[in-house]
């Protein structure tokens, strides 16, 4: 069964406002993939033109090789989870998991049986005839996906379904979603704008920014080898530098930043001397200069403002001397432990820890959020990834 | 109700507001209904005789319907024309409610909306005039079927039920509409479309998701539909034929003509028992109370 699905060359225009610039992607069949970017950006639009709710304005989809223009939702090989979920509140548990199997024909015992098969399956068993409203927001979401998996499609839509969950029960389904997806071998097309959902199911994501995607890869790849300002800093947490390029050698760039002299890092992108670029430096890749110690350190002076005490880590945030902006920076408790609000510390990084990105006037994420650049604090992220290296 | 009123506005005011409510209650609603049940077991005497030794209860004004065929077959006609301008109501007003809700534009539907609105400003009289111009035998109507050659000869609408239930479907469609569009506005998008998703033709989406979903919706529309159309007398008087009477009319010429009230009187409360009874059976059939109809 093929369920990949090939977007080729999709554009979607709403009057004169473009939703969706033009987009080709391959998924693959079996792969758990993600569209991750913030509200707007174009990722509910693309999984409903996947799903067929729409259709696009240019281009094709094709799913498992064919061409689904012409096709109508309800005869594509997809299913969908809403957000909301969307269960039949005046059916039963069983009628909610069986109304897809009911439309195409199957006879009562077959779909009973089938039913109680994906209750199993999402660890429900014994709860068919219960009325949805009887049922707690974890379970409402184990029927949403047994009643998608009912109708065997050969993909699998899921918007944002985990938003409405709390915390813990969100961490527990995503476990869940990624266990199901293994053992069905469907195709997961998953939209959230929660980068730590993306990051941690994923095989690959696609990060998108108003309209566009900016860079498919797996989550390794997207935290450590951002291909644009977009990504760098809505993907996890980054410190963001503007200059100008004055070298570009051996896989390293020298910025010259207006107020702390030449930084380098590793060159991420098409770099040129002369032309704006940005240093990407991540709060956990900061470190107090002691700490660094070696010739190879790139250090910055910082006078620190505010101390947040995070369990394992401390978040500190701190002013540059130089320019007045804001950095933050992940410590260590022993390292933490020392430092107060209203002192001034040196900072350093290793360089192959930074990464150098052509500034091309394309919106950061920060930007997009209506924030000056580090000059204040990033929205609230409770999943922050922080890789063990 | 009164200690939250009291609470709300004072002893004075909450007394005031019960007041005017118990006193147009009873006087005005409760005893007149008293009154003319009281008028229906009674059999019709001159002045003089009232309180004499023919006053007295009896069943006479009741049985009269039931020995006369004439009297008899218009009442049950009445009651299944009612139940035939309720299911057309039904017919017409559904897609037109769908529409309004969940695929017009909030322009669209208040455009929409306006327009069904504004022709209710007209007195309903007038508005049934108007029908009876549009199906006059030398009307429009006959003009356009007969010039698209669609009909030979000019249709004679007025002379059978047609005027009849194509007035009682204009004039209570707004009745039908608004329940029907409250219920289906309700309706999450995303069930429609989950329907879909899963497989469902829109007829299918509309029979096992919009309809149940829309039930006490379509309750409602039914029961006040076949309230007023039972109850009407302005369109069968105007749109229909002799042969087309309308129980109300019979009612009507007992008052009036007949100079009868006693036996008016019953046979208006042997309509109301019709009523109360399709009321009940509808409630029933779509396994609704009373409370999910006046929401």
């Amino acid at each position: 069964m093929d369920g990949s699905v090939i977007l080729d060359n999709v554009v979607m225009r709403f009057d004169d406002f473009t939703a969706i610039e033009p987009t080709s992607l391959e998924i693959r069949s079996g792969e758990f993939f993600s569209f991750l970017g913030p509200s707007g950006c174009g990722k509910t639009t693309l999984l409903n033109i996947i799903s067929g709710f729409l259709s696009p304005t240019d281009g094709d989809v094709r799913i498992g090789n064919a061409s689904m223009r012409g096709v109508p939702v309800n005869h594509r090989p997809t299913a969908m989870i809403f957000q909301n979920l969307a269960l039949f509140p005046l059916m039963s548990v069983y009628q909610n998991i069986e109304f897809g199997l009911e439309v195409r024909g199957v006879d009562r015992a077959t779909r009973r049986r089938k039913a109680d098969e994906l209750l199993e399956l999402v660890a429900l068993g014994g709860s068919g005839g219960k009325p949805v409203s009887a049922l707690s927001g974890g379970q409402k979401q184990r029927v949403a996906i047994a009643r998608a998996l009912a109708v065997e499609p050969r993909v699998l839509l899921l918007d944002e379904p985990l938003s409405a969950l709390d915390l813990k029960l969100r961490q527990h389904m995503r476990n869940e979603l990624k266990a199901i997806q293994r053992k069905t071998g469907i195709t997961f097309i998953y939209i959230t704008h929660d980068q730590g959902e993306a990051l941690a199911m994923s095989d690959r994501v696609a990060v998108m920014s108003a309209g566009r995607i900016q860079q498919v890869a797996d989550p390794e790849t997207l935290y450590h080898r951002p291909q644009t300002g977009f990504v760098a800093t809505f993907v996890g947490e980054n410190n963001r530098l503007a200059g100008r390029v004055i070298e570009c050698r051996d896989g390293r760039a020298t910025l010259d930043i207006p107020g702390l002299g030449r930084l380098s890092g590793r060159s991420g992108s098409e770099l040129s001397p002369g032309r704006p670029a940005a240093l990407f430096v991540r709060p956990e890749s900061l470190s107090l200069s002691d700490a660094v110690g070696s010739a190879a350190a790139s250090m910055l002076e910082a006078h620190i403002e505010t101390v947040s005490f995070e369990g394992a880590w401390r978040m500190l945030e701190a002013r540059l001397i130089a320019t007045r902006e804001t950095v933050r920076i992940l410590v260590g408790q022993g390292a933490g432990d020392v430092l107060q609000p209203g002192q001034t510390a040196r900072f350093g990084y290793d360089p192959d820890n930074a990464i150098v990105l052509a500034d091309d006037g394309a919106p950061t994420h920060d930007a997009e959020m209506g924030e000056t650049p580090r000059a204040s604090s990033q929205p609230a992220q409770e999943n922050r990834h922080v890789p063990s290296a | 109700m009164f200690r939250q009123l009291k609470a709300r506005f004072g002893v004075p005011v909450a007394m005031a507001i019960v007041g005017i409510l118990g006193v147009w209650l009873i006087a005005m609603v409760t005893l007149p209904q008293l009154q003319m049940i009281d008028y229906s077991f009674r059999p019709s005497l001159l002045p003089a005789e009232i309180g004499g030794p023919k006053d007295g209860w009896t069943l006479a004004n009741y049985v009269t319907l039931f020995n006369n065929d004439i009297h008899l077959s218009i009442f049950f006609k009445t009651l299944w024309s009612s139940v035939f301008v309720t299911l057309l109501t039904l017919l017409v007003s559904y897609p037109l409610a769908y529409y309004l809700a969940k695929i017009a534009t909030p322009g669209q539907a208040a455009l929409c909306l306006l327009l069904l609105i504004v022709p209710f400003w007209i007195n309903e009289i007038l508005r049934t005039f108007s029908w009876f111009i549009l199906l006059a035998f030398r009307g429009p109507l006959n003009e356009i079927l007969l010039s698209l050659g669609l009909i030979e000869r000019p249709i004679r609408f007025l002379n059978g039920d047609t005027g009849v239930l194509v007035g009682m479907v204009y004039a209570y469609l707004l009745f039908m509409v608004f329940p029907l569009y409250n219920a289906i506005e309700s309706l999450d998008g995303n069930q429609i479309r989950a329907a879909r998703d899963l497989g469902a033709g829109s007829l299918r989406t509309h029979w096992r998701i919009v309809i149940p979903h829309a039930k006490p919706g379509i309750a409602t529309g039914c029961i006040m539909t076949f309230m007023l159309a039972a109850g009407s007398y302005a369109v069968p008087a105007l749109l229909g034929s002799p042969g087309s009477r309308w129980f109300t009319q019979i009612i009507y010429n007992w008052f009036f003509e007949g100079g009868d009230w006693n036996q008016g009187a019953a046979y208006a409360f042997l309509l109301l028992i019709l009523c109360i009874g399709f009321m009940a059976l509808v409630m029933r059939l779509f396994k609704v109370g009373l409370a999910d109809i006046a929401k």
